[in-house]
């Protein structure tokens, strides 16, 4: 009961962001003379029209989902985890390099392939969390540069040694993935698959050890009051190095299953340029690090840029509408997100890490 | 082609000019306390307000100012936010960036009617100002002469910054709000006023900074052209301690960087690894510079 209670408190604002969002979203339609009504009902057929593209939401929001899971339990812990997008990659360019390379049957390649793009992010996430513990370098400024170095050495990856050289070489790929280890899709013809799954369960499972754990307790007690947590005898350090290492390993399985599900190789940029990043940055902060809120918002961002995409289509109006609204939406919840939340932990003081 | 040449000293003065104006901004933020993610957002708005500007007044120094003055009212959403309704500065900087590429495309297509960039042949870039006297002189002519006004005066705002900084007693007052706002208060200065006025200066200099970037290199905008450099602005202020001089050197490493990765394509070396080094360069530089790192970064936690 409790849980639902907070569930619904933490929804409350944002959907009256999303209403702030709308309307200046129409603000901005109606600045380019189209039908603002016009414009919002084909920017819901594009989301949700059909079963199809439904579904293409739903795909869009799995990377989304996941990094924003990772990311909420490390805010929750009171780490601002700026590196997702570098984890992300690098996450995906291990597993689609063990998908290819790995001698096995398809379906221990798939299993290892989705344990090496967690580990990898996990890692890679590790690492500044263990500069921060150890050398007191700010994590906030070493994930955000962390990031161009992962996204960089993977573009390095497939530009030189494991480019695929066989067919058109314009782009900077790998080599097509073998039919056996591709995710499947959860409808045929739809472009959903597997990793949605993932995404859904992750979230129960973040729920459960937030909510229910030992674990979850300090990972509370520390985002909220690092003082206290301390005088009750919480490892401050082993509670973030582990939030670190749970979050990027989250953003490598999102990376991961997006070369495994959707693109079955891994292309230069096909990870960045679509900003799962920071739109999954986003949806945790609307979601106020809630990890069920999260499955939600995520969906509901993607759903602007799946719906604007159908805009775009059939309208004058370009697809950016979906950043202006998103955008809108974020600086209506951060208000509140440190009213609420934020607020209560500086008033209270203390050190923390990598947050400041 | 010769790996290293006069004209390489060049062409990295040329691509330093953006880094270093948006670098020279963020400090000013980072000085009173207030990380700016949104460097990246307000460079963007400059670019394009700068073309709208000269395809509509056909004057080059209006256009400069508009750049300037729209960035500073994209500024002063974020200063709004983040100290009216003291919002998370991270936060609202990320939403900034997709707020200004959202806006910059959309206006893109409602005021010139065109997706993906604009060009107009007509349009005329920032004149390259030949510095008279120093001109004809072999490798200083070449290097220092025959840039846009904004570079000279990227240089120029480095060290009246500086000046700023340590010698006018506002900016003594803008470093005592960052160092130790509690205390700042307490001697009766107008923490938030400060902020505010480094946050607005900011913005000036971001917008100053796009113009340089849709005007002084290319005249023409493209959707999200600053790839990135906002963001490299950030590193190279933090890697620059936000003193002006620090940042005038690291500014001038991510520039030479960025000219050395091109012209080493011709050497068929990965270009990654080029582009990776200043990054690379600023982690290792972190464990050494650590400790007044802390003293630019930590302290906004208590600053509100």
């Amino acid at each position: 009961m409790a849980a639902i209670k907070e569930l619904g408190k933490s929804l409350v604002q944002p959907l009256l962001a999303v209403v702030i969002g709308l309307l200046i979203g129409a603000l901005v339609i109606a600045s380019v003379g189209e039908s603002i009504l016009g414009t919002y009902q084909e920017m819901w057929k594009g989301a949700f029209g059909s079963f199809y593209f439904f579904t293409s939401t739903l795909a869009r929001a799995t990377p989304i989902m996941l990094i924003a899971l990772g990311l909420s339990l490390a805010f929750r812990a009171g780490v601002f985890n700026l590196g997702a997008e570098g984890q992300m990659v690098l996450g995906a360019i291990s597993a689609t390099l063990v998908a290819i390379y790995l001698p096995a049957p398809g379906v221990v390649k798939l299993v290892a392939a989705i344990f090496t793009g967690m580990a990898a992010g996990g890692l890679w996430a590790l690492l500044p969390g263990f500069m921060e513990a150890r050398f007191r370098i700010p994590l906030l400024i070493s994930t955000l540069l962390f990031n161009y170095i992962a996204v960089l050495f993977a573009s390095y990856l497939v530009t030189e040694p494991f480019r695929d050289r066989s067919g058109s070489a314009a782009l900077a790929q790998t080599v097509m993935l073998d039919k056996s280890v591709w995710l499947p899709k959860l409808f045929a013809g739809m472009s959903v698959h597997a990793g949605f799954l993932f995404a859904i369960v992750g979230a129960a499972i973040l729920f459960w050890v937030i909510r229910f754990t030992p674990f979850g307790y300090e990972v509370k007690m520390l985002g909220q009051n690092p003082l206290f947590a301390q005088y009750g005898g919480i490892n401050g350090i082993r509670v973030m190095l582990t939030g670190m290492f749970a979050s990027g390993g989250l953003a490598g399985l999102a990376g991961t299953v997006e070369v495994l599900g959707a693109h079955y190789r891994f292309v230069d940029g096909a990870l960045t340029v679509p900003n799962f990043a920071w739109t999954g940055l986003m949806a945790t902060l609307l979601a106020n690090s809630h990890p069920v809120g999260v499955v939600f918002t995520s969906i509901l961002l993607a759903a602007f840029q799946t719906g604007a995409m159908g805009v775009e289509r059939n309208t004058e109006v370009p697809l950016e509408l979906a950043s202006v609204i998103s955008a809108v939406l974020i600086l209506f919840i951060s208000a509140k997100f440190s009213y609420d939340w934020w607020k209560k932990r500086k008033a209270k003081g203390g050190e923390s890490h990598g947050t400041a | 082609m010769e790996l290293l040449d006069w004209s390489l000293v060049s062409s990295t003065i040329r691509m330093v000019t953006p880094i270093l104006l948006a670098a020279l901004g963020g400090a000013l933020c980072a000085r009173v306390g207030i990380f700016n993610v949104g460097l990246e957002g307000m460079v963007l708005v400059g670019a394009f307000s700068a073309i709208v500007g000269n395809h509509f007044t056909g004057n080059l120094f209006l256009a400069i100012l508009i750049a300037a003055l729209t960035s500073v009212l994209f500024s002063l959403l974020f200063a709004y936010m983040t100290i009216k309704l003291k919002a998370n500065e991270i936060v609202v900087g990320v939403a900034i960036n997709f707020l200004a590429l959202g806006l910059t495309t959309f206006a893109l297509r409602a005021i010139f009617g065109v997706k993906g960039a604009f060009y107009d042949k007509d349009m005329a870039g920032l004149p390259k100002w030949d510095i008279p006297g120093l001109q004809h002189i072999p490798v200083v002519g070449e290097v220092v002469s025959g840039h846009s006004p904004l570079v000279y005066l990227a240089f120029v705002a480095a060290i009246a910054l500086y000046l700023f900084f340590y010698k006018t007693v506002t900016g003594f007052r803008v470093l005592a709000v960052g160092s130790n706002p509690v205390a700042a208060r307490s001697l009766g200065l107008k923490v938030a006023g400060l902020q505010v006025l480094a946050i607005v200066m900011c913005g000036a200099l971001c917008g100053i900074a796009g113009a340089q970037l849709s005007l002084g290199q290319v005249t023409m905008f493209s959707e999200g052209m600053t790839a990135g450099r906002g963001f490299i602005a950030l590193v190279a202020m933090m890697m620059g301690q936000s003193h002006p001089l620090g940042i005038l050197a690291s500014s001038f490493l991510f520039g030479l960087m960025d000219a050395l990765s091109i012209r080493l394509q011709g050497f068929s070396l990965p270009t990654q690894f080029t582009s990776m080094l200043p990054y690379l360069l600023t982690v290792v530089a972190m464990f050494f510079l650590k400790d007044r790192m802390k003293g630019a970064s930590h302290n906004q936690q208590s600053t509100r």
